[in-house]
């Protein structure tokens, strides 16, 4: 009886007020989410992959596309450290460290749609082991592999601040706080790996012969290194703007932030143009497979992710939003501007995965004319897609509740007209 | 020198339980460059049956080394009437399961005068393979003799070869093959093992043959012991198979007669090794 007695006042004075706060429930919400996600991916793990709905013709789908574009948004991380530790902006700073714990969280989650994705998980090291330098995609192998390493290191005084490690093993803390010294070689190091398995990842489209669309191979890497770096800086600097609204943890310098948000406009109008070239410039005469791809991109299937998702929201509107003074000092609308870019970069990494695959040109009986071909994600897929990625989120906040993240030093609210200048932003330390 | 404390001689026992913990972990994990080289394992029934990995025992490409053999397969069209007893032959020889051919008979254009047209679709073991190339772990790579092998104790099914190959000739195993062959023992028997689920794979030459009948000093195209299943099984004759280096092939002879031979899509440079035969001869001003 006491012991239910005891049971039933945790609950009453422990329990359920937590679950009255919002951010509890959303965070029980993901880990049920995230508990479903482990069951489906179990179920892929021991039936194989024939639960997807991917073919022969189609082998790579939704995962691939979440992988894609998850480490494409984790580009924030290289990018914004690059920034802030070798071309000595020290106001950014505080901000490389956020971008390094979404960073090390889109990996994560790169490497958990992989694992799930390739046939044999079991030989998920082979690719360190046995080398064939000409494919690129043993280069992602290697330059994902080493770059989630870095940032491991880069990560590990973050939580080495964590108050439970802190307290308890103090000389652990004092060594993963004494790993930040290595922040500017590690930075280093994350810009070289990163650049490489950025384009990398285009390229792997890219030198595809068989399949005309993506066969550009110098497009293909130079739009998907633009498009992650410009993607990656949106989402920490939305993730920034975002948090303090959520919790009183997060402490965001919104004159830097306000500075990142303006810098994106451009270059979500700069992508544009890069799109513009890469695909706009294909030849208007027939080419089989080509034409047909071009087809379901810009007038099929695909039109509205193309047109819509990519172009009207992913940069035009943005640029708009963040150009333009009196919408970008309006919070709603820059925190939305910033998101929709890192939603047209998924849109992108959906649209180019899929537009080569849909057109069958050779590959199966009666394809000497280009077919057309189908994918749609069976519900295990999105299961465990879901599942990952509410893992993606329930990590971020977690970061940013526990680990403080997102803490720019002082507040320094954005005046309403003339931006500070440069020398009155207060440099932060950590 | 102090005395060692109780706290560090507990730190120095977990590490050395933990390392050893790691050595233990890491000698379970197979390593490819110790896989036996035995043909065949103490248990196995059948001794016919060729490990998967023997294939992979073969030497890879050394491109120092001129290849001793040029295999080509020949089709000629004007023959094959697409009744897939080749299919039969290549499913019951390599065991492989129901949904999966490692070639396909597809039908195309008729000729002029209405006689329908087949094409047979086998792995074309191209000399510039773009498999070969992407594969990031190269777990298909070009044999010694130039043919494409795959080697399934490597291969992860990332299945980015699947994507890379321009005749869609490779073939993911999405699930086990387990259960009855339809095809044993009509079409003929196993010779290799099945595939696990998981892995990539694809028509190999039925390299096994080829392999098995030189050691027995065979001629590879002439002996049918030496000589690819569906070539064997082909009694149309509308398949020859044999060593282009030899210029008395049948291939060789072949290709030699019918200038109007031509390979699937080689605008694109992959240089394949299967020859086709168009089913309406051009007119030939050799003499």
């Amino acid at each position: 009886m006491t012991k239910i007695a005891t049971i039933k006042t945790f609950v009453r004075n422990t329990v359920l007020p937590a679950l009255r706060q919002p951010v509890i429930r959303f965070m029980l919400g993901l880990g049920v989410l995230m508990a479903i996600g482990v069951g489906a991916a179990l179920v892929v793990f021991a039936e194989g992959l024939h639960v997807t709905n991917l073919t022969d013709l189609v082998p790579w789908g939704l995962w691939i596309s979440i992988d894609l574009s998850s480490i494409a948004l984790a580009a924030g991380a290289f990018s914004i450290s690059a920034i802030a530790y070798l071309l000595h902006r020290k106001e950014l700073r505080p901000v490389a460290t956020t971008a390094v714990y979404v960073g090390f969280v889109c990996y994560s989650i790169a490497m958990m749609m992989l694992l799930l994705d390739i046939g044999r998980p079991d030989r998920f090291w082979h690719g360190f082991v046995f080398w064939n330098i000409h494919s690129p995609l043993w280069e992602v192998t290697m330059c994902v592999g080493l770059y989630f390493t870095v940032l491991l290191m880069e990560v590990a005084p973050i939580i080495g601040h964590w108050e439970p490690v802190e307290h308890r093993f103090p000389r652990l803390s004092h060594r993963l706080g004494s790993l930040h010294a290595l922040t500017p070689y590690l930075a280093l190091i994350g810009l070289c790996l990163s650049t490489l398995h950025q384009s990398s990842l285009g390229l792997t489209y890219g030198n595809l012969i068989a399949r005309p669309i993506w066969s550009r191979p110098i497009p293909m890497a130079v739009s998907f290194y633009l498009s992650a770096i410009v993607g990656g800086i949106a989402l920490v600097t939305c993730i920034s703007f975002l948090a303090p609204h959520l919790t009183p943890r997060a402490r965001v310098n919104k004159v830097t932030l306000d500075k990142l948000a303006y810098t994106v406009g451009w270059a979500a109008l700069f992508l544009l143009v890069v799109r513009w070239w890469d695909l706009m410039s294909m030849p208007v005469n027939y080419e089989p497979a080509k034409s047909e791809a071009l087809y379901i991109l810009t007038r099929g299937r695909l039109a509205f992710n193309f047109w819509g998702l990519e172009i009207l929201l992913g940069m035009v509107v943005p640029a708009i939003l963040l150009l333009v003074g009196s919408f970008r000092r309006n919070e709603r609308a820059r925190i939305l501007a910033l998101a929709l870019v890192a939603l047209g970069l998924v849109a992108y990494r959906w649209d180019t995965n899929l537009v080569g695959q849909l057109v069958v040109f050779g590959q199966a009986p009666g394809s000497d004319v280009p077919l057309f071909t189908n994918y749609t994600p069976s519900l295990i897929e999105i299961l465990t897609a879901t599942g990952v990625i509410a893992y993606g989120l329930l990590a971020v906040t977690f970061g940013v509740r526990y680990l403080n993240v997102i803490d720019h030093g002082e507040v320094v609210e954005a005046p309403a007209e003339a931006p500070v200048p440069a020398a009155m932003i207060p440099s932060s330390s950590r | 020198m102090s005395p060692i404390d109780r706290r560090d001689f507990l730190k120095l026992g977990l590490a050395a339980t933990a390392t050893a913990a790691v050595g233990v972990g890491m000698s379970r994990i197979p390593l490819p460059m110790a896989a036996p080289a035995a043909a065949v394992r103490a248990g196995d029934t059948e001794p016919e049956v060729i490990r998967a990995d023997d294939a992979a025992e073969q030497p890879r490409a050394d491109h120092d080394q001129p290849s001793p053999h040029h295999w080509a397969m020949v089709i000629d069209q004007g023959k094959c009437v697409g009744c897939d007893l080749c299919l039969a032959a290549c499913h019951a020889y390599n065991d492989t399961p129901p949904n999966i051919s490692w070639s396909r008979v597809e039908e195309v254009e008729p000729t002029a005068d209405g006689r329908r047209v087949f094409r047979p679709t086998p792995c074309m073991h191209c000399e510039d393979a773009p498999c070969v190339e992407v594969c990031p772990v190269g777990a298909t790579y070009h044999r010694y003799d130039g043919l494409v092998m795959m080697d399934y104790d490597r291969c992860i099914g990332c299945r980015y070869c699947q994507l890379a190959c321009p005749y869609g000739v490779r073939h993911f195993n999405w699930e086990a093959f387990t259960g009855p062959n339809p095809d044993v023992p009509a079409a003929g028997h196993p010779e290799v093992p099945r595939r696990p689920r998981g892995v990539v794979e694809k028509c190999s030459f039925c390299v096994q043959r080829i392999d098995r009948g030189l050691a027995a000093g065979l001629t590879p195209g002439r002996d049918p012991d030496a000589t690819p299943a569906c070539v064997v099984a082909c009694v149309y004759g509308a398949r020859t198979f044999g060593d282009l280096n030899d210029p008395e092939s049948m291939v060789s002879i072949a290709l030699r007669q019918r200038p109007d031979a031509y390979r699937l899509r080689e605008e694109l440079g992959t240089g394949p090794r299967v020859y086709y035969l168009p089913a309406t001869p051009t007119e030939v001003s050799e003499s």
